[in-house]
């Protein structure tokens, strides 16, 4: 087969014609924000339950066309090109936990939710939740989605061969200090060969950060990344390292899947949304499982908000819409439908959340998260904590994996925040 | 009879390796048959499956309930099509002016076309938006479409292929028969650069096919995306993602791309019955 | 630019120019070759400008910009995570692009004097650069793993000790490599295939006379004909090479507590780019990312040069 020139030339000018021309005249009609009854809500695959959703559609379908759509890729980039490009703005936006920081001190891009009587919705959320969602100036700019509790998975049966408390109970009350934790690692390592308690010791650090109140760059914008609270997670960490109580492989690659598999990583801290990781990630092990609280006290890792932009025409309307996605019943579906685990405290009661999980060995996993979920405690987020994190965590990583001396690793990490904070204008 | 023989062991020789080639390059490809075959939960549990399952079926459904598959599939043949076209006319004229003709001025512009094309294409994402925003082209395939209509991988390309493809006596053969610019463009040099223009094509079109980064940003109506941004929104967070369905979607998409490549393909080695001669 | 002007004079005789009826003469060239530059003009002078104009601020993406002066160039100079990740680039880039070159110059050669099966080949060779990045991420990914992985296995039967292929700085950087190693071959063995399809049999035809082996031929006649597309492969290898990012990303993406940009342990394999999109999109930096970025074009313009001047010298 051979093309001919002229053949081609003809099929691509008439193409090319054709978009450009419907291109272009579409083009002029674009419309900025939303129009009359129509109204868009932006969030990502698993950011919401399909059923809510779609009931949310049906249930205002009389004064809106609620459009809700699906944002791949890199969700906050796109939000934040789209408000710069003010085009094309969301009425309705979903906010991942993680970007809060670096929302919040743009609140004035979105309408302040206080102004539309969130107030008195308050009292059936999760408190710290709610704050979260919360600017410096007061602003509410984020209406509670879900939370990530974090707890302990553990393996029922290899824990008791270790010589481990095993029922639910006995491991949150028995290993409630990370010493006694460390402990249970050694003999764990003693009892089952090759077992070791936790994947990576970031996981370690990580969590002991987030059982606090503090993180690593303050209010007032200054570092506080040298101070004890991050040093305890970091010699808590090389602790974990030096009593070999942590394996060297990688989350999420199928060696660790394996050692899971063959219970000798049969523990992790881990979010409630981890258990999905699990059962896909190893369903042979349906049934082994158990969850039981981390030591010392709850953190959290993950969930989202919900947020109404300034480009919204109708933002009564749209809080209605919010406000009823987000109530306790709602938020029990989400857990069904996605893993959401509800920040309304009423949802936990509910039927669809007191069915026993046979992946769990019939333990029903909200009588762990949920009490869970009410004891973590508020922490300030800055808008630096990334970048000045992102050093200790690196140096960490490389202490548990390239096995770096934690001494050079911890003034590494501090000198090279020194030089970070300065570039970003934070006190040090 | 040696002949025969060393025939057979030359042809050995050379079928070994490219089967071995061959293999190497077919197994991910496989393997991401594998995976469309099965659903999410078996394809990240352990042991790895080795075998197609049975869920393509399933996988397909879902896929076609979950996005409009055959819609922005019809935006991208129409966005990939016109610009492989648009790139095909102006890169090649571009490309052969700069390979036979000198002009005051040349060096210059050829070196800022090779500047213009080391420049990081991240780092113009942000204000393009914001340019396409202000002249009303966000949401429509023309955001696409114009931006990518001349390119200069295509004119470096062709450029340097030109060098040797177009004999310089041809051009002026032609020219000692009055034959004008257009007339040598058309009649003489387009000839002779077919396989170069269909390579330039294949990869113009699987370029755009594949093209991701700038769609997912500029196309804002969620009822008109190209392909590659409708199966991008399978993609969720938490372990959520169901690989099998995406899978499937990735197969599915390649299917206009290995039709394109098995057409244009020929004309690059079309000439081969020449080279047998050699052979 | 120079450095270009040093291409060998093509043909058309070069008359020589009187500068008032002159640029009327060209005007024809100047056409044809206009659209790329009105499309620069038109659609990515201002993004480029625009970042040039970033680079000098600090901005969230949102906020109000500040002027920041020379400072984040200041910062750039001294980053340490930067210099990092140009060491990275350029050792995966080297990694991957001379065995690629090699293997898709001999591929070609095979394909181009074999005679049964090419379609065949060709869709074959094909493959790897149009199947899914997710796909062919999880797939490098079990075979380079640890305990599971087929490479360890291998080595392993030959009696070398097992690799911790994506948890040690080397290993992370040859993976890559390979990854990229298998994705770009065949797609350059056709580039290099059209080149070799530029060269009029008859030379072969008389090399053959002149009683020339294969080698020889190979290096008389092929080598050095072949040469403008040998150019445009290792320059256009460099270009994107050195901008690579979304191997590395997917690579070694693992637990979702980690930053996707960060490139695995010790940043061993976070490239250019990717220290890029950590800047601005992890950190919401997006001056600081515009001076990054700004940075990367200086490498690659550089690096660019290096090679050209390379192929162009040899020989001419």
């Amino acid at each position: 087969m051979r093309l001919s020139r002229r053949g081609l030339l003809r099929a691509g000018l008439a193409g090319t014609a054709a978009t450009t021309l419907g291109g272009l005249a579409s083009g002029c009609a674009v419309p900025t924000g939303s129009t009359g009854r129509n109204m868009v809500l932006w969030y990502w695959s698993g950011g919401l339950s399909d059923t809510v959703v779609k009931n949310a559609k049906a249930r205002y379908d009389s004064s809106v066309d609620l459009e809700a759509i699906q944002i791949g890729g890199q969700y906050r980039s796109k939000l934040i090109t789209t408000i710069t490009g003010r085009a094309h703005i969301p009425d309705i936006a979903g906010l991942k936990g993680e970007d809060m920081a670096a929302y919040l001190p743009n609140a004035d891009q979105f309408i302040d939710l206080r102004t539309l009587g969130a107030e008195k919705y308050k009292s059936q959320y999760l408190s710290w939740k709610w704050d979260q969602g919360i600017a410096d100036d007061g602003t509410m700019v984020g209406f509670p989605i879900d939370c990530g509790p974090v707890a302990h998975y553990y393996q029922y049966e290899v824990f008791r061969k270790a010589g481990l408390p095993y029922e639910p109970d006995d491991v949150t009350n028995e290993l409630n200090t990370w010493e006694k934790f460390f402990d249970a690692g050694v003999q764990l390592g003693k009892r089952v060969p090759e077992a070791k308690l936790l994947t990576d010791i970031t996981s370690v650090f990580g969590n002991v950060v987030e059982q606090g109140a503090k993180r690593y760059v303050d209010k007032d914008r200054h570092f506080i990344g040298d101070q004890e609270h991050v040093r305890r997670a970091w010699a808590l960490a090389v602790e974990a390292k030096q009593r070999k109580i942590v394996s060297d492989l990688v989350s999420g690659t199928p060696d660790q899947l394996s050692a899971i598999q063959d219970g000798k990583l049969p523990s992790q801290l881990n979010a409630s949304w981890a258990s999905f990781d699990i059962k896909n990630g190893v369903p042979k092990t349906k049934g082994k499982w158990r969850v039981a609280q981390m030591p010392v006290r709850p953190s959290n890792s993950g969930g989202s908000f919900l947020s109404i932009t300034k480009a919204c025409r109708e933002p009564e309307q749209a809080f209605e819409i919010i406000a009823w996605m987000l109530n306790a019943t709602n938020q029990a579906q989400g857990y069904i439908d996605a893993g959401l685990f509800p920040s309304t405290p009423a949802s936990y009661g509910l039927k669809q959340m007191q069915e026993p999980d046979p992946f769990f060995g019939g333990q029903v996993t909200t009588d762990i998260f949920g009490p869970a979920a009410q004891k973590i405690v508020v922490a300030y987020n800055s808008p630096y904590d990334i970048a000045l994190s992102q050093p200790i965590k690196d140096e960490i990583k490389n202490v548990g994996v390239l096995g770096k001396d934690p001494k050079k690793a911890w003034s590494d990490a501090m000198s090279k925040c020194r030089r970070i904070a300065k570039h970003l204008g934070v006190s040090y | 009879m040696a002949s025969i023989k060393g025939s057979r062991r030359r042809g050995i020789a050379l079928h070994l390796p490219l089967i071995i080639g061959t293999l190497i390059s077919a197994f991910p490809f496989y393997w991401a048959v594998v995976m469309s075959t099965h659903s999410s939960t078996e394809i990240f549990s352990y042991p790895p499956k080795l075998l197609p399952g049975t869920h393509f079926l399933e996988n397909v459904r879902n896929l076609f309930d979950a996005i409009d598959f055959f819609g922005s599939m019809w935006n991208s043949l129409l966005v990939a099509t016109s610009v492989t076209f648009l790139v095909l006319l102006f890169d090649s004229l571009a490309a052969f002016v700069f390979a036979k003709f000198e002009f005051p001025g040349k060096g210059l512009l050829f070196g800022l076309l090779m500047v213009i094309f080391m420049v990081p294409a991240q780092l113009s994402v942000i204000p393009q938006f914001v340019l396409m925003a202000k002249i009303g082209w966000i949401g429509s395939m023309t955001a696409l479409i114009v931006p990518a209509a001349a390119n200069a991988f295509g004119i470096f390309w062709m450029r340097q292929y030109m060098k040797t493809a177009i004999h310089d006596e041809l051009l002026d053969a032609s020219k000692l028969d009055g034959a004008n610019f257009l007339r040598q463009y058309w009649h003489v040099a387009l000839p002779v650069v077919r396989p170069g223009l269909a390579f330039l094509g294949i990869f113009t079109f699987m370029g755009q096919w594949n093209d991701f980064a700038w769609p997912l940003i500029s196309l804002t109506n969620p009822n008109n995306v190209t392909l590659q941004v409708a199966l991008s929104q399978l993609n969720g967070t938490h372990g959520t993602t169901d690989y099998g369905i995406v899978m499937t979607g990735a197969l599915l998409a390649l299917i206009p791309l290995l039709i394109v490549f098995a057409v244009g393909a020929k004309q690059i080695i079309g000439d081969l019955a020449k080279g047998a001669v050699r052979g | 630019m120079a450095v270009i002007e040093q291409t060998p004079p093509a043909v058309a005789q070069p008359s020589p120019v009187r500068p008032k009826k002159g640029l009327r003469k060209y005007w024809h060239l100047y056409a044809a070759i206009s659209p790329f530059y009105l499309i620069f003009l038109g659609f990515g002078l201002f993004p480029v400008g625009f970042s040039l104009y970033l680079s000098f601020h600090r901005w969230d993406g949102l906020g109000s910009m500040e002027w920041a002066g020379l400072s984040q160039y200041q910062y750039l100079l001294s980053d340490s995570d930067f210099w990092n990740s140009i060491g990275n680039t350029i050792i995966i880039w080297a990694l991957a692009t001379f065995p690629m070159i090699f293997l898709a110059m001999v591929t070609a050669v095979m394909l181009n004097s074999a005679v049964r099966f090419k379609g065949l080949y060709r869709v074959a060779y094909f493959l790897p650069n149009v199947t899914s990045v997710v796909a062919i991420a999880i797939v490098f990914g079990s075979i380079f793993s640890t305990n599971a992985g087929m490479v360890n296995a291998v080595l392993n039967a030959v009696g070398i000790d097992q690799v911790a292929w994506l948890n040690t700085p080397w290993g992370i950087k040859v993976t890559i490599a390979a990854l990229m190693t298998w994705q770009w071959t065949g797609y350059n063995a056709i580039i290099f295939l059209a080149g070799l399809q530029t060269i009029p049999s008859d030379l072969y035809e008389a090399a053959r006379m002149d009683g020339a082996g294969p080698i020889q031929t190979f290096f008389r006649i092929t080598l050095p004909l072949l040469r403008p597309t040998l150019l445009f492969v290792l320059v256009v290898s460099t270009v994107t090479g050195l901008q690579s990012f979304s191997e590395p990303q997917v690579l070694l993406q693992t637990s979702s507590n980690d930053s996707t940009f960060a490139g695995g342990p010790g940043h061993s394999g976070q490239t250019m780019v990717l220290y890029f999109f950590q800047q601005t999109f992890d950190n919401n930096d997006f001056g600081y990312g515009a001076a990054v970025a700004w940075g990367i074009f200086l490498v690659v313009v550089l690096f660019s040069i290096i090679n050209w001047r390379l192929v162009q010298r040899r020989g001419d």
